[in-house]
């Protein structure tokens, strides 16, 4: 209870509850932008967060990843162009609604949704992160190296391309954490003689140089996105209550497996979104509508991206492994502000937890009163000529970069980065899994090689403990899906063919 | 630039393949059998494997066709547009000390508004007013030592 109460005074500090509403406006601005992510969003504030209180550091990131998952529905309605790729799975819906008139119906479930799915995705954080933590007290390094190379294997399954391409953006990304001197000896390791190399990558300029530089330079090359009509909406929440009342049921599901995939370490709103609309439809009294423009797959996968969003903290939280590629950001956050991840956290630190939690249940109920505002001028916003919003974005990634290290290095790396992430996008290689590999390859280093030192070498007791062995199997399963859907979708297609 | 499995596959093996024998070169720990050379060698050796698989185009199946949004003709001259910004942050890295802050983000505002297709009228007074509302931010609310060079901010 003490905690709580200090939890309370922590977030009503006034530099937080600044933050809190600075960074939902931020967040929901980019976030609408077309082409500019929720990732993105995130990683160009970082280095704000270098002079900001630990609490109020944590609060911009998770109001500004929660405010711009929202947003980024907002182009999916009016132009069907995702804000950003968690909308993606329903922009065709929700564009179907527009044209059929209820633009108004579609942008408030989206808004609506959203607060719920990332209310009932905090209180799965709050139960879950504690029960899991007694467990995550016993681990030892050999179930940490298996989380950690599970969440690289759920990075590859999530990315809709080739899970062979996949596995080599991952495998890329650990190749790059191999740069640097922090590796077992100490020695310095393919750093080339260059001297601002001896450090290593750090995963700030790899992260903004790959979502935001490769973005300014795709707008380059395509031809800009046709402006927003004009328009007056009616009421946005109108019809809400009749929408959770009737699609009672696909929203709860919505919110729970929303809760389970981002609970995956590596896997997050993009693919809660997929899945949920998949689902939807699958499980729908009535599929035939899907497509047309009905609410029902937009209840279930507003609802899902937004839950993941929460959920994907505990994987985070407890096990410095992150749940997707904002808690991929928030994880370098946390240690730079002394929070180590780690089952301890939710211990020692407890009141930092419930001011967490706090935070995230009031980013979702701002969501709703801001979210109308920004629906109401988002006409206004989307007309921003790119030719305006670009030039900034890239002067930011300069001084976002400079600013994490005061070294021009980290701008020059941001510029290689920025041009890898466009090369590997155009040929299907999905960026995201080499920003995972990026941030996650020295804790698994260390923990393999730590783990293969304790077991002199032998390669059984990664396998021996429970804990292990059945995250062990977790992992194969994940690595071997691929192959079996390969292998199923081969043999039906002869039957087929056969039939 | 769209290039061919055959060709990032290729580029994978032969990354792959240096890293692990860079990689296998690196010096021990004295009185340990595991070192510095484990990771990359594993790492290495599984780049040398996707590359392979990916230049043969195993599981191509999994894609998803990808609209092209660049037709073949402009694309030849107008694919090197899309080098306009690391260009501009490799400027940024040489200009700034020697220029200032100031100027040479309006100058990369400048080109890449342009290079964008903005008009003057939209691009000019976005290279005044960006850096100086940047500069503002992040050099006095949250003190990075952006260079002054030859023009100095008013504050």
């Amino acid at each position: 209870m003490m905690d709580l109460l200090e939890a309370c005074r922590m977030v009503a500090q006034v530099d937080v509850v600044v933050a809190i509403l600075a960074s939902a406006i931020y967040g929901l601005v980019v976030g609408s932008l077309p082409g500019l992510s929720a990732t993105m969003a995130t990683a160009l504030l970082v280095p704000v967060t270098f002079w900001l209180s630990p609490i109020a550091a944590i609060a911009t990131i998770i109001t500004a990843s929660a405010m711009a998952i929202f947003s980024g529905d907002i182009p999916g309605c009016l132009l069907r162009i995702p804000g950003t790729p968690a909308s993606a799975a329903y922009t065709d819906e929700a564009y179907a609604m527009t044209r059929k008139g209820q633009a108004e119906m579609a942008l408030g479930a989206g808004l609506w949704f959203s607060a719920i799915g990332g209310v009932v995705g905090t209180l799965s954080l709050v139960l879950m992160a504690p029960l899991l933590a007694e467990m995550a007290l016993s681990f030892s390094t050999y179930e940490y190296f298996w989380l950690a190379f599970l969440g690289l294997m759920c990075a590859t399954l999530v990315a809709r391309s080739s899970p062979i391409k996949a596995i080599a953006s991952m495998l890329l990304g650990l190749l790059v954490s191999c740069i640097g001197m922090e590796n077992p000896a100490g020695t310095p390791r393919f750093t080339f003689g260059l001297t601002d190399l001896l450090g290593g990558i750090e995963p700030i300029p790899a992260l903004v140089g790959v979502f935001a530089v490769s973005e300014v330079m795709r707008a380059m090359v395509t031809a800009e996105p046709p402006p927003l009509p004009r328009r007056k909406f009616g009421s946005i929440l109108a019809n809400q209550w009749m929408l959770t009342k009737k699609y009672q049921w696909p929203m709860w599901r919505g919110n729970i497996i929303g809760i389970i995939i981002g609970v995956l370490p590596g896997a997050g709103a993009d693919m809660a979104a997929w899945v949920s609309y998949a689902m939807s439809k699958k499980f729908s009294k009535e599929p035939e509508l899907f497509g047309t423009g009905h609410p029902e797959g937009l209840v279930e996968a507003g609802a899902s991206n937004n839950a993941s969003l929460a959920s994907g903290w505990v994987p985070s939280l407890l096990f410095g492994i992150p749940g997707d590629t904002i808690t991929a950001i928030a994880i370098g956050v946390l240690y730079m502000k002394g929070l180590n991840p780690g089952p301890t956290l939710f211990t020692e630190r407890a009141s930092s937890m419930y001011a967490l939690y706090l935070i995230f249940i009031i980013a979702n109920i701002i969501m709703i009163p801001l979210g109308i505002i920004m629906i109401r001028i988002a006409s206004t916003v989307l007309r921003a000529p790119r030719a305006a919003v670009m030039p900034v974005i890239l002067l930011l990634c300069a001084v976002g970069a400079f600013a994490t290290g005061s070294n021009l290095f980290s701008v020059l790396l941001v510029g290689v980065f920025g041009i890898l992430g466009f090369v590997m996008e155009r040929n299907g290689y999905p960026v995201a899994a080499l920003v995972l590999g990026i941030v996650m390859g020295t804790m698994v280093e260390q923990n393999f090689v730590t783990s293969l030192i304790k077991s002199d070498g032998d390669i059984l007791p990664f396998f021996e403990r429970p804990v292990s062995g059945v995250l062990a199997a977790l992992t194969f399963g994940a690595l071997l899906w691929p192959l079996g859907v390969w292998i199923w979708n081969r043999t039906r297609g002869r039957r087929l063919a056969a039939g | 630039m769209h290039l061919s499995d055959r060709v990032t596959g290729a580029v994978l093996v032969a990354l792959g393949g240096a890293a692990a024998i860079v990689g296998s070169r690196l010096p021990a720990v004295p009185g340990q059998d595991v070192g510095p050379a484990a990771f990359p060698l594993v790492i290495g050796s599984g780049l040398v494997i996707c590359g392979a698989l990916i230049a043969f185009g195993v599981g191509r199946s999994f894609e998803v066709p990808e609209e092209e949004d660049a037709g073949p003709g402009p694309w030849r001259l107008g694919g090197l547009r899309a080098l306009i910004p690391p260009a501009l942050l490799a400027f940024y890295v040489y200009a700034s000390e020697p220029l200032g802050f100031l100027l040479t983000g309006a100058i990369m505002v400048l080109v890449a508004a342009f290079a964008l297709g903005a008009r003057p009228r939209l691009a000019v007074p976005l290279a005044i007013v960006a850096p100086l509302l940047v500069h503002l931010a992040f050099y006095k609310l949250l003190r990075v030592p952006l260079p002054a060079g030859v023009l100095p901010a008013p504050w």
